[in-house]
């Protein structure tokens, strides 16, 4: 318990109280070279020679884009999104001093700075700061279009993991990537997904063989820097029997003054009794508190619990973006398998977020638990949609969901949808919802102890969504907590 | 109005019987009723033959209105109520939908918190066998500045066949802070303890079911002013699926 | 009257009775003592035939009949009662509406014939009166919102209205305080001490064995009886633990 409060007090704290609006809105000039602005057919061909693709991943993007073109955007999420002018972006964006992968010392200097400057550990010693005895990470950075970076591979390789790029993954593993690609969430999924295929940059590929506990963490951090550019990242993780793997994922963008849009999909696939355990603390440039700019962030994350005992956990905190759109789901095929939804998701200011999970159950004993803790203040809008589905043949599942949300000032909406269809008499799904506001007494408790109102704010978010917090690895749930509180900042008056 | 027969696509009918609704198509104009400020409203739907009742209340300030429905009859029924809440009103609702066979039964609910201080309650039990299915699609939606708002929705399904289907989606709207909203929504299948419970005092199997069965709609007619008509429809469709 | 043969018994894939060998004759009151996890609750279980209770080997006679070969509300109205360590909460169902059932349903099955109304609540109002319950307990859901106590007493009121011939009470004196300890004593010895019948008490501690003496005592460690007396060895029990004892 102490060593947490030392924590908060700490980090927390002495972010709390930094007046920043966004820490990481600062962009870098950094030499850069676009594919031509716009989306035609010799946008996805310009991306994949970059690549040096084969002719099947080509062809795979084609039909894709083609498909594109005859979709529309998904209109059913509590979210009010402008008309986005897909041929007002660039959907390629790569720095111009090219790094090879694999060897650090010729990234470029400046890029090495920047994430340097998001207190990302791209050098291999170095140990994230602050924090006694923490767990060595491998990253894969992802800076605008293209993978920078991917530390830790020697020493995964004898592991049998493979950290990559997908880029890498693609032309050094194909029979891997073809077996998997768009085998989770198909290529004619929705709207956003199916532009992702066409057009994805880079992303990150993992595998973990039969039997292997990953010994350190995975993680990708991406970066969008460039001006008028979108990321399309796409990552895929397969656990093969056996395996575990924790995996985090964090993203920032520089302030802009236009809206950037970020479709990324990610696929998991989990086989015979392995588990991931998939971390995200999206904090993505949430526009100003006129709501002006942000990124706009459609992300479609799925994950197949193929095996039996298979087991994924999803955990989230959303505190970026001008507009969140994503659903990290599982399919739980495999007998007795497992999925979890841990979301804590902040609005604030102009903010808005759609966000959710789906636990759809196919395997006979199959378990899920649904965790939503959503907290809206300024002008903002927070939706959690979430969908339980429990098919004919599915024996004896089980389900919870708790979906609460929390109010801060009366400007702002926080909306419940949850969707249960049960075919199975020996389901037992429970869902419980509840609204609430951060008392008086509990406001003026905490500043009778000498907490001013926004660190007194931080403290009440931070127990109400505790439930989550504590599901994050220690490193991310310290900046979890950060966050939290600067996102919240200017809320209370 | 919509001219057209709504389609799937519509979220309010979403897991209808479309080709039934289609037959049925153009609807009436929904009932509408105006509970005045400080009246009380009381109204109880039998739903027997298969049929498609809406109703819009609108209940006054400082109003009450009590809707008790037993959804039971015909291939599809549904029961839509769209009820706008102003000042301190109180809005309850008790139903209990029983299916069967294939019917497709359905209670829809929008409760719009449009003022201050007014509370609703709703109650929803379905029972379902064979390869019926039974929705229960509820908003509350509350209003900007409709604080100090009270609402509870409890929802509880049972299924007693594989393959029969119970579908729910509680949903909330909310626009002000200072609000009290509760939503609790399960569906399973009868306590293997209770069960076994009766029968270890001498209860054959088939009527410990139905006895947990009755147990599990009959409250909900409380207080209505036909509870014993209710409760005796109810019991007699249970008693057609057990 | 009742003859247990080398009971085996699962509880999933795990084995909890591995060769329980017991026999109770009309007027004798048995203890079944034990630590926890010796399988004393699953004996009862396994006798009233609770699901997921499987019997892999063994026999168990009842009156000279197969009693594992009836459902659990057959073996009810053959005259078995259990009463339950943890008492059911059934929402909904008033405790009258579910022992006139029970009860109807057990002489119906008896080809006897039922009781009226009237009849039923003189019988309930006797027994209620007895154990000190509240009519208007009687008529509240079965369990919902009893103490502990309260319903461990309910199980008594119950088992006075029905009558039973065997009654096996599983760790009824848990959660009692000492008036209702002698309060559900009297009431077993009034309802159940009688020539035609017998009792199964199934108890961690002697400490209703003061208000209940029974003929028998068993020890029950790891699934099998490993040791036989009287009431002494209860006393025997209190003081030296079962740890000696069950070696």
């Amino acid at each position: 318990m102490s060593d947490e409060l030392d924590m908060r007090d700490k980090a927390a704290w002495d972010a709390a109280e930094k007046v920043a609006d966004y820490e990481h809105g600062w962009s870098s000039d950094i030499e850069t070279d676009f594919a031509p602005k716009g989306l035609t057919e010799d946008t996805v061909r310009f991306i994949s020679a970059k690549k040096n693709e084969p002719e099947w991943m080509l062809e795979w993007r084609l039909k894709a884009f083609a498909l594109w073109k005859t979709m529309t955007p998904p209109d059913w999420a509590k979210l009010n999104v402008p008309p986005i002018d897909y041929q007002d972006a660039y959907y390629y964006a790569e720095p111009k001093a090219k790094p090879k992968l694999g060897s650090l010392d010729e990234v470029d200097p400046e890029i090495l700075r920047i994430y340097e400057k998001l207190g990302i550990p791209i050098a291999e010693q170095e140990v994230l700061a602050g924090v006694e005895g923490a767990r060595r990470v491998a990253v894969d950075a992802v800076f605008d279009s293209v993978s920078v970076a991917t530390t830790f591979r020697a020493e995964l390789e004898r592991a049998g993991v493979i950290f990559r790029s997908i880029s890498e993954a693609i032309k050094e593993y194909p029979e891997l990537v073809k077996k998997w690609l768009g085998k989770i969430v198909p290529m004619h999924d929705n709207y956003f997904a199916t532009l992702n295929c066409a057009v994805f940059s880079d992303g990150t590929f993992v595998y973990i063989p039969e039997g292997v506990r990953c010994p350190m963490e995975l993680s990708t951090y991406f970066r969008i820097n460039a001006e008028n550019t979108g990321q399309f990242e796409r990552t895929l993780i397969i656990a093969d029997k056996g395996s575990y793997v924790s995996y985090l994922e964090g993203c920032t963008a520089p302030m802009r003054d236009e809206n950037q849009l970020h479709a990324a999909v990610v696929e998991l696939v989990v086989l015979d009794d392995a588990e991931i355990k998939y971390s995200t603390v999206q904090n993505w440039y949430p526009g100003d508190a006129e709501g002006k700019g942000g990124i706009y962030n459609f992300v479609t994350k799925r994950a197949l619990c193929q095996g039996q005992n298979s087991k994924v956990s999803w955990t989230q905190v959303e505190t970026g973006s001008a507009v969140t759109w994503k659903y990290p789901s599982c399919v739980l095929n495999g007998e007795n398998s497992v999925g979890e939804f841990y979301s804590v998701a902040v609005t604030n200011n102009y903010q808005q977020a759609d966000t959710g999970t789906k636990m759809i159950h196919n395997g006979r004993g199959s378990r899920s638990t649904i965790v939503s803790k959503g907290i809206s203040a300024g002008n903002s809008n927070n939706t959690y949609r979430g969908l339980v589905r429990v098919a004919p043949n599915a024996e004896g599942v089980r389900n919870f969901t708790q979906c609460d949300s929390l109010l801060l000032g009366s400007l702002s909406g926080a909306h419940t949808v949850p969707y249960i269809e049960v075919r199975n008499p020996s389901a037992q799904i429970e869902h419980e919802a509840t609204t609430s506001k951060i008392s008086d007494d509990q406001m003026f408790y905490a500043m009778a102890r000498g907490l001013n109102a926004e660190e007194a704010v931080a403290l009440i978010v931070n127990g109400f969504a505790k439930e989550v917090l504590q599901q994050l690895p220690m490193e991310f749930a310290v900046e979890a907590q950060k966050l939290l509180g600067i996102s919240l900042e200017g809320s209370v008056g | 109005m919509n001219r057209s027969a709504p389609t799937r696509h519509d979220e309010a009918w979403r897991y209808s019987d479309i080709s039934a609704v289609e037959a049925a198509w153009p609807l009436a104009a929904p009932e509408s009723i105006i509970v005045p400020a400080g009246g009380n409203f009381a109204r109880t739907i039998l739903q027997d033959t298969g049929s498609i009742h809406q109703l819009d209340i609108a209940v006054g300030k400082g109003a009450t209105t009590a809707i008790h429905v037993l959804n039971i009859g015909g291939d599809y029924g549904r029961v839509e109520l769209n009820v706008t809440l102003h000042e301190g009103a109180d809005f309850k609702l008790g139903a209990v939908q029983i299916g069967g066979g294939t019917q497709n039964l359905e209670i829809i609910t929008t409760v719009t918190h449009a003022e201050p201080k007014a509370t609703s309650s709703q109650i929803v039990r379905s029972v379902l066998a064979g390869t019926a299915t039974g929705t229960y699609l509820g908003k509350v939606a509350v209003a900007r500045d409709a604080q100090l708002t009270d609402s509870v929705q409890s929802v509880k399904a049972m299924l007693l066949d594989r393959s029969a289907t119970a579908n729910a989606k509680p949903e909330l709207e909310i626009y002000a802070d200072d609000v009290k909203c509760a939503h609790g929504c399960a569906i399973g299948e009868l306590d293997a303890m209770g069960l076994f419970y009766l029968q270890a005092r001498g209860i054959a199997p088939a009527d410990a079911k139905k006895l947990m069965l009755q147990a599990f709609v009959a409250g909900v007619f409380e207080g209505a002013a036909d509870e014993d008509i209710l409760i005796e429809a109810a019991l007699k469709k249970l008693g057609e699926l057990v | 009257m009742l003859q247990i043969t080398n009971l085996h018994a699962n509880v999933g894939d795990k084995p909890i009775l591995k060769g329980l060998t017991l026999s109770l004759n009309a007027g004798e009151i048995h203890a079944i003592m034990g630590p926890n996890g010796a399988g004393k609750s699953t004996l009862g279980y396994v006798l009233s035939g609770r699901p997921g209770y499987e019997v892999t080997e063994g026999s168990v006679t009842f009156n000279g009949n197969d009693l594992l070969a009836l459902e659990p509300h057959e073996r009810a109205a053959a005259g078995l009662f259990l009463g339950f360590q943890y008492p059911v909460e059934i929402p909904g169902v008033s405790n009258v509406q579910f022992l006139r059932e029970a009860l109807n349903a057990q002489r119906k099955n008896r080809s006897e014939a039922p009781l009226s109304g009237a009849e039923f609540l003189k019988v309930a109002r006797e027994q209620a009166g007895a154990l000190g319950m509240d009519m208007d307990m009687l008529k509240r859901p079965v369990n919902v919102g009893f103490s502990g106590g309260e319903k461990k007493r309910n199980e008594m009121v119950q088992m006075g209205i029905i009558n039973p011939a065997l009654a096996i009470l599983d760790e009824t004196d848990s959660g009692l305080d000492i008036d209702a300890l002698r309060t559900v004593g009297d009431g077993i010895n009034r309802i159940m001490r009688k020539p035609d019948k017998a009792v199964l008490l199934i108890t961690h501690y002697q400490r209703l064995l003061d208000y209940v003496k029974p003929d028998f005592v068993h020890v029950l460690a790891d699934g099998r009886i490993t040791r036989t007396g009287g009431a002494e060895l209860a006393l025997e029990l209190e003081r030296d633990g079962y740890k000696e004892l069950a070696a």
